[in-house]
């Protein structure tokens, strides 16, 4: 509508003139009136054509540095002006959720990718098969290119050598060794509602017991030893880092983050019943501001050289591209039980299932 | 009790009373009249009318907006699950609880400060760390204690674990108390403070005269006269604890409160219709309390005194008396020194803790890499809306008393509401409201102001949410400064021809400059720390200090998250010292006394 469009500019130049706020964006990004609401997924707005993008808003899970460096390096190459807010995987879902009609983010990188098929299921992110996909293995990404995987890392124990040897307790190498009564109050991890890590670390639990009902039977007996839901997925971690807890459950890469950068009492261990894990992704959201620079964007990040980054800033997650270099710190797949995790039927379940762990785990009595 | 008899005491209204006094519709001629008569000055009706405006928008219409989510009929469906189901009892009666023991330990604990500072015998120097103590809070965004908390008394805390080899564990409501309790106190020490001294020595002379001893005096004289202090200092400090997400966050464990549940629903569900319901379950008790304060204080029918209280205060020389009180005020200081002194020590640690290893990387992380945005962001926003409250909370102040219209005292009481409500409401209140363009009969007044493509990122939200949360404050240091000033001086400014306008600039505005830099002071350090409110409303394009912090805190780094506190503070201080050499006192005398209970107007020896 031009009238508000006016009376925006109008505001825009009284505020501006009157005190040059710093916050402002050079243009107060593109009007809302042209936003299509059911419009098809064609490359569309030919607005700039041809014009090289300037600017790139992505919407990033993994661990700030890692996000720092990723945006940086990409802006250093391309000269395209990035920047990012740092969102868990369920907060990034709300968040996309919210602004559907008129998206803040281009390009969603990192997390684990049930989540990103959670938002596929509610229209939210844009199909895009990057050429660069070829050489992504075909069990890390989408047939039709509605995620791409970046990364791969397992859920693992991130224990406190002293705080468990203070409670006497052996490291726990099974699930079931995290119900020890020793352990009440010592055990910490994310809520799966905001945490994608958490959300692995449930549905782990619905692959290796069978059932929902069986997987919060569990929760349930867990919860007898946990001291917070945390927000964030890996700052169970930084509790164990500093004793506030014994054991934490996180993806391991984030525990030898920890211990890399000095919380040198961190050890990681895996449970013998089989533990879940992740593939990272990337995907195009649906309705971005800025789709060409975020296909730039996605092709990047599946290149060997930016699948390198990761371990300049401690993040050892693997790559998925197979002419990367691996990192030594990195988990060797190979040498732990998975369970037999379907990225699907979890992304499908997650609203339903995070619900209920709300209703029934989150404030049962301790 | 001979002490509830009529005594020969003037009442002042304005201290500590009630606010409105409702419209009296004893003739809508009259009032029709008065406002024709407002016409004749355009320059002071249109800063009436930008007033209205103002309190309409920005306070009002995101209160509504809330409200009328909350009993939408999906509002109302959440409405009846929360009501019916056990889970959400306990959430609420955790809630209360944790406001209940927050209100009393602080209100107590400001008591005792004012009471040393006030009342007691001792020397200058500890009255001096006392204030300074008390008012170190103002100055640090909440999470600041929380997060020292758990590095000096958590599982493998300095001291607990440390020093005394205690197995403790502060998560929960102990923690939840200590932090909120040393965050908020200040309040109510102002407030009592400000009220200790006002009181008229006189009374005391009286009672001791009629045989009373020290006990007695405190307990049927002083006390009593406190009252509404007391219950002002309550009530808000009630309020500020219920609406706390920040410390529920890092702190809470697993004793979940309303404003946890309400993150949660918004940030891992984006359901505001069920925030929007939180958050009004939250405001019933604010409400309720508010009612009783009102009450408990017009019954107490307080009483000061007429103009400046003549003689001085007696003081307690009783060491009986003095030793423990500020011993433990002293205990108080020394916690609340080493907490701060935790923080900085934190900020140049890679992990305090865990590895305390010397490093600077935490400061090159807030002040040159990632986290400079989020400071010149803060910072630009914060200065924008101190100037705002600032003449916002003089123009409705000078409205208010000086005013001759009815329905005045609506401005207040409309204004206030920005700091009796809690400051998620606003939060979701603005979400809802200016999601889309403002539109009046079809006319769009303002433009998207929230989410994805709001006009500046969402930065003019985040002012005006920073504006009614400081400007009360405000106003009430103008309404107290502007009570003592005689209209006679500014009666004589328009008899040789000036106008409204002329006059409030040229004579009034000199005269209440105290309370303009109280108010400035209080709305800068207000908007720096600003949590709850602001929560929501953050976008990609504008980037809050707080939230960072919080961000930091959440996900563990703390060294980061301590470096943000000390950078945060330093601008507050800064900040301080340049409104202070701007508009300062020029004859070295302090701010306008703190008014009503209902705030915390800090006073401006705030400065360094």
């Amino acid at each position: 509508m031009p009238r508000s469009l006016l009376v925006q500019i109008t505001l825009a130049s009284f505020i501006v003139s009157a005190c040059a706020l710093p916050a402002a964006p050079p243009t107060p990004a593109p009007p809302p009136a042209s936003a299509p609401s059911a419009s098809t997924p064609e490359p569309a707005e030919p607005k700039a054509p041809a014009a090289k993008p300037e600017k790139l808003t992505v919407l990033c899970t993994p661990q700030e540095d890692w996000c720092q460096a990723m945006t940086k390096a990409f802006q250093e190459q391309f000269g395209i002006q990035t920047s990012y807010i740092r969102l868990s995987s369920g907060e990034a879902l709300a968040k996309l959720r919210a602004t559907k009609d008129n998206p803040e983010f281009s390009v969603w990188w990192g997390g684990p990718v049930d989540t990103y098929v959670a938002a596929s299921t509610e229209d939210l992110l844009e199909p895009y098969v990057s050429p660069n996909a070829a050489e992504i293995p075909s069990e890390y990404k989408d047939p039709n290119g509605l995620w791409t995987g970046v990364y791969v890392g397992a859920l693992g124990f991130c224990s406190n050598r002293e705080a468990l040897s203070k409670l006497g307790v052996e490291k726990p190498d099974s699930w079931e060794d995290l119900l020890d009564p020793k352990l009440k109050g010592q055990v910490a991890m994310a809520h799966p509602a905001s945490s994608g890590t958490a959300y692995t670390a449930v549905w782990t639990q619905v692959t290796r017991l069978g059932s929902v009902d069986a997987a919060f039977d569990y929760l349930k007996k867990l919860h007898q030893n946990i001291l917070q839901y945390t927000k964030s997925g890996s700052a169970p971690g930084q509790m164990a880092g500093r004793g506030e807890v014994a054991v934490s459950v996180i993806f391991s890469h984030d525990c030898v983050k920890f211990a890399d950068e000095g919380m040198n009492m961190l050890e990681v261990s895996f449970p013998a019943e089989g533990t879940g894990y992740e593939i990272g992704g990337v995907a195009l959201i649906k309705g971005a501001p800025e789709p060409e620079a975020a296909k730039m964007w996605i092709d990047w990040v599946l290149t060997a050289s930016a699948q390198e980054i990761g371990p300049t800033v401690k993040s050892y997650q693997l790559p998925t591209n197979p002419n990367a270099k691996v990192s030594e710190r990195s988990v060797k797949l190979s040498e732990i039980k998975l369970v037999n995790y379907d990225f699907q039927e979890a992304g499908k379940n997650r609203k339903a299932i995070t619900k209920r762990f709300e209703d029934e785990i989150t404030t049962a009595p301790q | 009790m001979g002490s509830v008899s009529p005594r020969p005491c003037v009442l002042i209204a304005v201290q500590a009373s009630a606010p409105p006094i409702p419209i009296q519709l004893s003739g809508w001629r009259r009032v029709w009249r008065e406002y024709r008569a407002l016409t004749r000055d355009p320059i002071y009706f249109i800063a009436l009318l930008l007033a209205i405006l103002f309190i309409a928008i920005a306070i009002l219409y995101p209160l509504l907006a809330t409200l009328a989510a909350a009993i939408s009929p999906a509002g109302a469906q959440t409405l009846a699950d929360v009501l019916r189901r056990p889970v959400y009892h306990r959430i609420i009666l955790n809630t209360l609880v944790m406001g209940l023991t927050v209100a009393t330990l602080g209100t107590a604990i400001g008591f005792l400060f004012a009471y040393v500072q006030v009342r007691l015998a001792a020397p200058a120097w500890i009255k001096r760390a006392i204030h300074i103590a008390a008012l170190v809070p103002v100055v640090s965004p909440p999470f600041a204690v929380a997060i020292a908390i758990i590095v000096l008394f958590g599982r493998s805390g300095f001291i607990t674990s440390g020093l005394l080899g205690l197995r403790t564990d502060i998560y929960g409501l102990p923690g939840l108390t200590l932090a909120m309790t040393l965050s908020f106190f200040t309040v109510a020490y102002l407030n009592l403070a400000a009220l200790m001294r006002g009181l008229d020595p006189a009374l005391d002379e009286a009672a001791t005269n009629l045989g009373a001893n020290k006990w007695q005096t405190f307990r049927t004289v002083t006390l009593p006269l406190l009252i509404p202090g007391l219950a002002g200092s309550f009530l808000l400090l009630f309020v500020e604890a219920i609406a706390d997400l920040s410390n529920p966050l890092v702190l809470g464990g697993n004793y979940t409160v309303l404003a946890t549940r309400l993150y949660l629903a918004i940030i891992g569900e984006y359901d505001i219709t069920a925030g929007a319901v939180l958050s009004v379950i939250l405001l019933v008790p604010s409400i309720v309390l508010y009612f009783v304060q009102l009450r408990l204080v017009t019954r107490a029918s307080v009483v000061t005194v007429t103009g400046r209280p003549t003689g001085r205060p007696q003081v307690v020389t009783d060491r009986r008396v003095v030793v423990p009180l500020v011993a433990l005020a002293l205990t108080m200081v020394g916690l609340i020194a080493l907490i701060y002194l935790t923080i900085l020590v934190g900020a140049f640690t890679i992990s305090l803790g865990a590895n305390n290893a010397f490093t600077l990387r935490n400061f090159e992380f807030v002040l040159l890499g990632y986290g400079a945005k989020a400071m010149f962001d803060t910072t630009g926003m914060s200065i924008l809306a101190t100037l705002c409250a600032g003449f916002l909370s003089m123009v409705i102040a000078f409205l208010v008393v000086r005013g001759r219209f009815s329905g005045r005292n609506l401005l207040d009481l409309g204004m206030m509401m920005g700091i009796a409500v809690p400051g998620t409401i606003y939060g979701i209140g603005y979400l809802l409201a200016f999601n889309s363009p403002t539109e009046i009969f079809g006319l769009a007044i303002l433009p998207k102001l929230t989410g994805g493509a709001a006009v500046f990122g969402g930065a003019l939200a985040i002012i005006m949410v920073y504006v009614i949360r400081s400007a009360p404050a405000g106003l009430r240091a103008g309404v107290a400064a502007l009570q003592q000033i005689d209209p006679a001086i500014e009666e004589a400014s328009i008899s040789i021809g000036a106008d409204q306008a002329t006059t409030f600039r040229r004579v009034t505005l000199p005269l209440i400059r105290p309370a303009l830099l109280t108010a400035m002071i209080y709305a800068f350090a207000r908007a720096m720390t600003t949590v709850s409110a602001i929560l929501f409303l953050t976008t990609p394009q504008t980037r809050v200090m707080t939230q960072q912090i919080l961000n930091e805190t959440e996900a563990g780094r703390f060294g980061n998250a301590f470096a943000y506190v000390a950078v945060l503070i330093a601008i507050v201080l800064l900040a301080i010292g340049a409104l202070y050499a701007l508009i300062g006192p020029r004859d070295g005398k302090g701010a306008a006394p703190a008014g009503r209970p209902l705030t915390a107007a800090p006073e401006s020896s705030l400065a360094p």
